[in-house]
């Protein structure tokens, strides 16, 4: 096969391309590019609401690694010397020790159950983007007492009544108010609201924050022990090296990565997406398959004459071969093309638009790998169905395909 | 020079034997316009289908010059097709997707020995030979047909092959467009010494031809230089 022979097949294909059917070819490259939208489209929509799920879990509950209580015990004790062991490590951006503690809330005439969560806010900075996200007043500082940053939903709107809520608020708590906070062991103390927060991730808005030391002061007792430790990796660092790395060293607790949280919380439901995805992009390659197939096969059909003449004047069967084939690989390209350019649209939509659930934010994760991926097996699949009718027309003699 | 020896095609429909061809023996000079005229079903295109290697005889030789062309390779037949042979068919047989321009340079383009520009030269001038390079641009269909089969004649001819096959090329024309064709053969035999090998079964064709071979149920019934042919 030489250039001589490609140029005068790819001519042929053009031009049958060009002047031949042009509604067959528009339908048939939109039918690829569709097949091409729904391999991409549920993986990318389900990649990007894991993704979200994933950064929110890294964000606001367990950090890059979480060093929680061992089996049998309830805390993380020897907390200053902890945190100090993995705060030296390298490849740990910082650790902050998490407590909480359940407690009714009380403004005005409104009683809400929240659990209260003591943080050390200089630390916790470094861990968690909860600082970024006060919609009013400010985040806690490093020795505030009496102070308390709640979650909006908690915070609640005055403007709704408290019939209509959608869950129970301290209906419209605004910031430097005072609210009473009764703990579960009878303490009891009036705090200022210094600041309200909304992260987007339904467990954290639905909490409360103080200082460490004022959790001290619930206690009634210096807290050397925590519930759990949050991990922040350095950039560039696997979670399993320090993973690793914590064990080594010895560091008490029990050491977990967000990979083997996540593993354990969602290893179900990513094997249900693992079987959706694989359903949808089977029948995507069967459907493209079946559809060019008949479409070349149809086209070689209806020229069977003239490709008997082709080959009369000297047109080598490749070159008869190529041509349809040719024909495949040209709209399978332009399909997969206007494929791209449309999940395109489609995910910069949704990443400005997300689909938003209280649990989950979904927009379309799609990488350059995924594209490449699913235009090689698309395309291969394209191939295969355009070529196979192409080979068996082009073998045939020229008596038949003349007299056809 | 083209050398058939007994040549014979059988095809079998079922159970019954159809002897198309029923031992041929003929040879064909360089330079001759040969008529093959003869009643529907004598076996006039099995004869040129066989000796233009668009088939395969049951039995029998052909030698063109010198060379057994049933003994080649089905790449070697079709590369001989390209080079040394030309074809007009009754129906024109265009390819429908490319103008009369690309049609005409389809063949020269496959040719090893030609360059771009030289494909681009010889099928100009070959349009220019049947007048029809105002055309150039166009499509089959919006030819008439006459024009179609010029066109069909340019591409058969821009390889200058050493064989021209003309199975009833002017079957579907009338008597106008008819004589334009047969003018266009006769003056193509007579500039370049093209032998050409042309069906018919129009009596009035016979004028152009130097030899006639008649067949009947496969056989030539009878061969002879033609004393009416007027040119
Ligand atoms: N593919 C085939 N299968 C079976 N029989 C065939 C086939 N091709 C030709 N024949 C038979 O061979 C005989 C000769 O056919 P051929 O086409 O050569 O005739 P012809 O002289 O060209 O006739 P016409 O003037 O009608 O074109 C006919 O009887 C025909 O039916
Ligand atoms: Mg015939």
């Amino acid at each position: 096969m030489g250039k001589k022979e490609l140029k005068v097949a790819f001519l042929l294909a053009l031009r049958s391309l060009q002047r031949g059917s042009r509604s067959s070819v528009v339908l048939t490259v939109l039918i690829i590019a569709m097949c091409f939208t729904n391999m991409v489209f549920l993986p990318g929509l389900f990649n990007g609401i894991g993704e979200g799920i994933i950064t929110q879990i890294v964000d606001y509950e367990v950090g890059n690694v979480m060093v929680g209580a061992k089996t049998g015990e309830q805390y993380v004790t020897d907390l200053d010397a902890t945190l100090d062991l993995i705060n030296s490590m390298p490849g740990v951006e910082r650790a902050t020790p998490h407590i909480s503690k359940g407690a009714t809330l009380k403004y005005r005439q409104r009683i809400l159950g929240v659990s209260v969560k003591a943080i050390k806010p200089g630390d916790e900075k470094y861990v968690s983007p909860l600082y970024s996200k006060m919609v009013a007043g400010s985040y806690l500082g490093e020795d505030d007492t009496g102070e308390v940053i709640i979650g909006k939903p908690v915070a609640g709107d005055a403007t709704i009544k408290q019939e209509d809520e959608f869950q129970p608020s301290l209906g419209g708590v605004r910031v430097g108010d005072s609210i009473t906070i009764e703990y579960g062991n009878g303490y009891t103390k009036d705090y200022r609201v210094k600041g309200i927060y909304f992260t987007g991730w339904t467990s954290t808005d639905n909490n409360v924050f103080i200082t460490w030391s004022d959790m001290e002061q619930v206690e009634g007792k210096t807290l050397d022990y925590a519930e759990y430790i949050t991990v922040k990796a350095k950039p560039g660092y696997d979670e399993k090296f320090i993973k690793n790395e914590l064990q080594q060293y010895g560091v008490t607790g029990y050491v977990q990565t967000t990979g083997d949280l996540l593993k354990k919380a969602m290893g179900s439901v990513m094997q249900s997406f693992a079987i959706i995805n694989m359903v949808s992009l089977v029948v995507g390659v069967i459907i493209t398959t079946v559809v060019l197939f008949i479409v070349i096969t149809i086209k070689t059909i209806n020229s069977r004459r003239q490709i008997g003449i082709l080959k009369a004047i000297g047109v080598d069967k490749e070159v008869i071969m190529h041509t349809y084939g040719l024909q495949v690989v040209i709209m399978a390209l332009l399909g997969i093309c206007f494929g791209i350019i449309l999940t395109a649209i489609l995910a910069v939509y949704l990443a400005a638009n997300p689909i938003v659930t209280p649990e989950w934010k979904a927009y379309l994760l799609l990488t350059p790998g995924d594209y490449i991926t699913n235009s090689l097996i698309l395309f291969l699949a394209a191939v295969v169905a355009g070529y196979v009718p192409a080979w068996q027309v082009s073998r045939e003699d020229i008596q038949s395909a003349m007299r056809a | 020079m083209i050398e058939i020896t007994d040549l014979r095609r059988i095809y079998h429909m079922g159970n019954v034997e159809v002897k198309a061809l029923d031992g041929v023996t003929l040879t064909i000079g360089k330079g001759e316009f040969l008529g093959i005229m003869g009643a529907s079903g004598s076996g006039k295109t099995t004869l040129l289908h066989m000796v233009g290697l668009l088939d395969q005889p049951t039995s029998g030789r052909i030698m063109i010059d010198g060379l057994d062309i049933l003994g080649l390779t089905d790449y070697e037949k079709t590369m001989f097709r390209l080079y040394k042979l030309g074809y007009v068919f009754q129906d024109y047989a265009l390819v429908p997707d490319l103008t009369v321009m690309e049609n005409v340079s389809l063949p020269a383009m496959l040719r090893k020995d030609r360059t771009e520009a030289q494909v681009k030269k010889d099928s100009y001038s070959i349009l220019e030979k049947i007048g029809l390079c105002d055309r150039r641009d166009h499509l089959p269909r919006e030819l008439s047909g006459g024009q179609q089969q010029r066109v069909s004649i340019a591409r058969a001819m821009v390889n200058k092959p050493d064989i021209l096959f003309a199975d009833e090329p002017c079957a579907n024309l009338d008597s106008e467009n008819s004589r334009m064709v047969l003018d266009l053969f006769h003056e193509i035999n007579e500039e370049m010494q093209q032998t050409i090998i042309m069906v018919s079964h129009e009596d009035w064709h016979k004028e152009y031809f130097h030899r006639i071979v008649r067949l009947r149920d496969g056989k030539i019934f009878s061969d002879g230089t033609n004393g009416a042919h007027h040119h």
